[in-house]
């Protein structure tokens, strides 16, 4: 009895303590509520920022992703930020130095415990997933609220990007967040050690040519004959063939990853045209592993594995990324795969001590969801004020000199300006002052670097524009209704997927084994779902 | 003294016996110090040998190196170190304190509320409410956040240890002591702290290294409630830090593509890692005699209440 | 403390005694009081969540604060609990729990009990103290730690075991898909990890024994094994016992890092790798839905209390001293 009655009085606690909770919290939430309606009224002429004055001075609590800040380089840099904001729109910006680490954890819980911060860094790829949150509701619809407080915003994206910003919220379809305009394509590559090559007997360009954009490549002759040369030369500790098995996938059979599939756990695939990626082809959504394609590579893939081409350190999630690092650090490679990022080429070269890197396009630049919401800003439901942090979001995305100030620090303290107008980072202080830049916004303002050159982002710019959106657009799958299959075929992925990319097991036994486990978690539900979702898309 | 000594030949296994005790517990021992040499060979292995032949016992190139690195590079470890120091030492005495009340109450059978209580502290060891609504009270009703508190306070109860303490209060200490003091007119406070401590040391010594051990270990509460200010993180939870932004950079290569392995570029050496670790156990390893005195001060029978 | 005393002599005898006790009752509950306090606001009161298992967890936008936001989230039944039992997977994973915990409890209590009694019976305390703090140290490194250096011998490429397979000429193993000797690893790993932990606990258990005891013993012409048999671990059963019917109670949670860093989440290795907390895990990274993480942890918590329940009736019957409640 004793035991029932503790229990009964701890829930009443609970509820008690609860309703005086919310009670606190309804005040702000009920005030901002008139607030969203009245201050668009109030500013007659919603094109023109309020000055600041005019403005009350509130503080805005914004969760950064991937940064490496240390707490005293953050001070330094805060206090010129802040100087500058306060003139600008009379903001106090309290970052807060998200790591990769936290964001599974901290970052979700903070998000489901209502933590006061305006704005969180979200994407499509990680468990920080801007399409669920805004359908739960965890963000605010910017609709509304841009065109009067985020102006220069919208004319500064391209209407391509907002397209992919652009998803069922719980208050409807629309834009839940501030899509970054950074790398915003995707083009698959094969990374060719050029100096093993030369090495090697070959002339590098003429192997470029052979390679690029040649679906059988992988199939070649002579593919396996360049891995063969490669081990024998530098010896049977060497393994030439290094590649992410998830994207080695992509490049090989050549398609694209559907946004909303499942994270982390990639079932999915939409195939398009290689080189017009535009092209309607009349591709569906199929599962990945059940193609001829796939079946045909993931043969390859062991074949290859077999001969002693591939690392068994590739072939393990916990060890792969560590070992292809260090790996193409020293240069131990020769064919390697990479989601290609403009000019990577050049930093690889410099990081890899001169060697010679060539990266060879398999396909075309692309545009869809995926890359479009690659890095977002959103306003949290609990922020208290929405506008603001959007003002904030509109000046950070269009003012060079605060999005410099943020994502390089200060001048004259992490980096100097040279002469020409591209600057040089104090390697020192940079290393405790590095945000991750592309998960900040609008970078195509920053000023180049001197190893950059001067054109950098014009070629950027040029580059990412250049790309063709897939046929199926901005489309994004939910899997919501499915969360228990979701749950189900992570954990069949899990088993199989990665070492069956990697080579690591024999798809003549695994994939048959695969396929029926997939279909027992029901594949299928998720299938017919995409399909119909795509086909209402598309109308 | 004399007696001792006597007990002690007395109650000897034989000599072949205790040979084997020690082959057996010395294997045991040696398995279990051996990956830490392995940590500390690695934290002095070269950069560029761990890239060739990976973790190993024989690096091909020693260095100080990532040291050097730690020590110069990171401000934030001697404040870290600082941290976990202070957060373990109140942390520890605070939590021991409390649990030897509490379990000095659940041990007392003429305790009116002693069965109420005792379940209240063991139910929690089984149903809890979950990390959201636990985060949420901690740190929107009971303000932990951003301060030493919220590293400290949600860790100070643990009813296993309430359990073990408990049991030790009823193993070692006879209840006539407690009448006997309470007929003396000692009040409970003064009979807990003067007469059944003293006999009970190696149980409050033990729990105590237990709390002090998951102080010292604790990275998650920092993870949690330690954002903007992060000059208060412990070193475990830089250690932990670096270790999960790889674990994390590894699991999403496969979406992030380039930018997982450039960004993975900028994380600091795998030596630097085990840096960290190292000089996480040392210190604690250090503090552990000092516990250890009192846990094996009865070691070989007869020397407690000889 | 006097002052007080002197008060309630001044009592009759009967009042006295009914005051002294009142007293005593209210001076122990001061000492409860402050776990008592942490307990009920951070283990009672977050309890209320427990409710997310059975809801559709999602933000109320008009009053979003995690109460309102519960409140107005949909029912769900027990739909939360569905994905832990979907498939074919769900019998390995509840199989493989239970498996290695059973393992772990009944090598978790013998082993330890027979290192605590042979390091009492080492006579040179320097060496028992050296050993003693030896075990201690696998507890201070994490399981990712472990796993590296267990990749050290068996890594496929850079591994010692692999070279020494390589140098011999025969066939390379690939031990990370190779289902074979998980399991010894891992009960190993598990043993080597807490074996000094729990050492600790009997040890001091042992040092609290009343040496008048062995005298008595030795008197009656007991020989050490007699001693040990007779006095040591009938004064150890409390704690024994009190240890198994913690451990039952966790016989539902698996060590997340040992199933999961440990084999390095090898795919190939589920079929004796998978328990329910990295299937939860890897199903929760799809879907972040923490409704789903509350039912995956209320049906372990369930589960677990039924068990710590039965196992505490049964210690009862047998001995009823060493009982929890």
């Amino acid at each position: 009895m004793k035991k029932l009655l503790s229990l009964v009085l701890a829930m009443m606690m609970v509820l008690s303590l609860a309703a005086c909770g919310g009670g606190n919290n309804n005040a702000p939430a009920g005030n901002d509520a008139p607030a969203k309606t009245d201050t668009p009224a109030k500013t007659d002429a919603p094109d023109d920022a309020p000055a600041a004055s005019d403005l009350e001075p509130v503080t805005l609590s914004v969760w950064f992703h991937g940064s490496t800040v240390a707490p005293e380089a953050s001070a330094r840099v805060m206090e010129s930020v802040n100087a500058y904001l306060k003139d600008k729109i009379n903001v106090t910006l309290e970052p807060i130095w998200g790591t990769w680490a936290d964001f599974d954890t901290a970052t979700v819980t903070a998000l489901a415990g209502g933590d006061n911060v305006d704005i969180y860094f979200t994407c499509n790829w990680s468990a920080n997933e801007y399409n669920k949150y805004a359908r739960d509701g965890y963000w605010v619809k910017l609709d509304d609220l841009l065109p009067t407080y985020g102006a220069d915003l919208l004319t500064t994206i391209p209407e391509s990007i907002w397209e992919c910003a652009r998803t069922n919220g719980y208050d409807g379809a629309g834009v839940y967040g501030v899509p970054a305009l950074k790398d915003t394509a995707t083009q698959n590559c094969w990374d060719l050690n050029g100096t093993l090559l030369a090495e090697l007997g070959y002339d590098v360009d003429e192997f470029v040519a052979f390679a690029s954009m040649n679906p059988d490549f992988y199939y070649s002759d002579e593919f396996e004959e360049v891995l063969q040369k490669a081990k024998d030369y530098k010896g049977g500790d060497f393994y030439p063939l290094m590649g992410e098995p998830v994207v080695f996938e992509r490049i090989v059979t050549g398609t694209a990853i559907v946004t909303g599939d499942l994270n982390g756990a990639p079932v999915l695939s939409y195939y398009y045209d290689l080189e017009h990626p535009a092209k309607d082809i009349g591709s569906r959504i199929v599962c990945k592993y059940a193609t001829p394609e796939f079946k045909k590579f993931a043969e390859r893939t062991y074949y290859l594995a077999q001969k002693g081409f591939i690392s068994p350190q590739t072939q393990n999630v916990d060890t792969a990324n560590s070992y292809r690092e260090s790996c193409a650090l020293t240069g131990d490679y020769l064919i390697s795969s990479q989601s290609y990022a403009f000019g990577c080429e050049v930093d690889y070269s410099r990081q890899r001590g001169g060697l010679d890197v060539r990266m060879i396009p398999t396909d075309a630049p692309y545009m869809d969801a995926t890359s479009g919401q690659g890095a977002m800003m959103a306003i949290s439901a609990v922020s208290k004020n929405p506008e603001r942090a959007l003002m904030f979001l509109n000046l950070l995305n269009t003012d060079p000199e605060l999005m410099t100030m943020l994502n390089y620090g200060t001048e004259g303290y992490v980096y100097n300006k040279n002469a020409d107008g591209s600057i040089t980072f104090v390697e020192e202080v940079r290393s405790t002052y590095n945000p991750w830049r592309n998960g900040m916004g609008n970078i195509r303002m920053l000023p180049p670097t001197a190893e950059e050159g001067l054109d950098y982002w014009d070629r950027f710019s040029a580059y990412y524009d250049s790309a063709e959106v897939l046929p199926y657009g901005s489309f994004i799958l939910d899997t919501s209704e499915l969360s228990n299959e979701a749950t189900a075929l992570a954990n069949v992925y899990g088993q199989y997927g990665f070492q069956l990319m990697g080579g690591a097991t024999n798809p003549d036994t695994v994939l048959p084994e695969f396929l029926a486990k997939l279909e027992e978690a029901g594949i299928q539900k998720l299938l017919d779902a995409a399909n119909e979702q795509l086909a209402a898309s598309l109308s | 003294m004399t007696g001792k000594k006597k007990t002690l030949r007395l109650n000897s296994v034989s000599r072949g016996a205790e040979t084997v005790i020690y082959i057996i517990l010395g294997l045991f021992s040696l398995c279990c110090i051996i990956p830490f040499v392995f940590v500390i060979i690695i934290a002095f292995s070269s950069e560029a040998s761990i890239r060739q032949i990976g973790y190993s016992f024989i690096p091909l190139e020693w260095s100080t190196e990532a040291y050097q690195y730690a020590f110069q590079k990171l401000p934030q470890i001697w404040r870290s170190y600082f941290n976990s120091i202070f957060i373990t030492v109140v942390g520890t005495a605070l939590s021991t304190l409390m649990c030897a009340l509490y379990s000095y109450v659940l041990y007392r059978p003429d305790f009116k509320f002693r069965g109420f209580f005792n379940f209240f502290s063991f139910f929690t060891m089984i149903f809890g409410g979950g990390l959201v609504p636990t985060y949420i009270i901690c740190s929107q009703v009971l303000g932990l956040n951003e301060n030493y508190a919220a590293l400290i306070v949600p860790l100070l109860v643990n009813p296993f240890n309430i359990i073990i303490m408990r049991t030790f209060f009823q193993s070692s200490v006879p209840l006539e002591l407690i009448e006997a003091a309470t007929i003396d007119g000692s009040g409970e406070y003064s009979t807990l702290f003067r007469i059944v401590a003293p006999i009970a040391k190696p149980g409050i010594a033990t729990v105590a290294l237990l709390n002090a051990l998951v102080f010292w270990n604790d990275w998650y509460l920092s993870l949690l409630y330690i954002k903007r200010n992060k000059v208060l993180q412990p070193l475990q939870a830089l250690l932990m830090e670096l270790q999960n932004n790889v674990e994390y950079l590894n699991r999403m290569a496969g979406q992030m593509g380039a930018a997982a392995v450039s960004e993975a570029a900028k994380m600091p050496s795998q030596s630097l890692r085990m840096v960290l670790v190292v000089l996480i156990v040392v210190p604690i390893a250090c503090a552990y005699p000092f516990f250890q005195r009192y846990i094996v001060a009865g070691l070989s029978v007869g020397s407690v209440k000889g | 403390m006097a002052r007080k005393n002197t008060t309630s002599e001044k009592l009759p005898a009967p009042m006295r005694y009914k005051f002294s006790k009142y007293k005593k009752t209210l001076v122990l509950l001061t000492m409860a009081a402050p776990t008592a306090i942490w307990l009920l606001l951070l283990r009672y009161l977050p309890m209320g969540g427990i409710v997310l298992a059975f809801k559709d967890y999602k933000i109320n936008p008009r009053n979003p604060s995690f109460i309102s936001n519960l409140l107005n989230s949909k029912w769900m039944g027990l739909d939360n609990f569905k994905f832990l039992f979907m498939t074919d997977d769900a019998k390995i994973m509840f199989r493989n729990t239970l498996a290695y915990n059973i393992i772990f409890i009944i090598l978790g209590i013998v082993i330890p009990v027979a290192f605590a009694i042979m390091l009492n019976e080492v006579t040179r305390k320097f060496v028992a103290k050296t050993y003693q703090t030896l075990m201690f140290f696998p507890y201070f490194l994490s399981w990712v730690v472990v796993s590296y250096f267990l990749n050290a011998f068996i890594d496929g490429q850079y591994g010692m075991i692999t070279a020494m397979q390589r140098a011999a000429g025969g066939d390379v193993t690939n031990w990370y898909t190779t289902l074979g000797p998980w399991p010894y690893i891992i009960v190993f790993a598990n043993l080597w990890k807490n074996v000094g932990y729990t050492t600790v606990l009997y040890l001091s258990a042992i040092t609290g024994i009343d040496s008048t005891q062995y005298e008595a013993a030795s008197i009656d012409g007991a020989s050490k094994w007699q001693q040990i048999w007779y006095v040591t671990i009938p004064n150890l059963r409390t704690m024994i016992c009190i240890l198994f019917i913690m451990n039952v109670g966790k016989i539902f949670n698996a060590d997340f890092g040992l199933f999961y860093s440990v084999p390095m989440n090898s795919g190939a290795l589920y079929p004796v790798t998978q328990v329910i907390d990295t299937y939860v895990y890897r199903a929760l990274k799809v879907t972040g839905d923490i409704s789903m993480s509350a039912a995956a942890g209320l049906l372990q918590n369930v589960l677990g209390f039924i068990c710590i329940l039965t196992a505490n009736t049964i210690v009862k019957k047998i001995d009823s001293d060493s009982s929890m409640f």
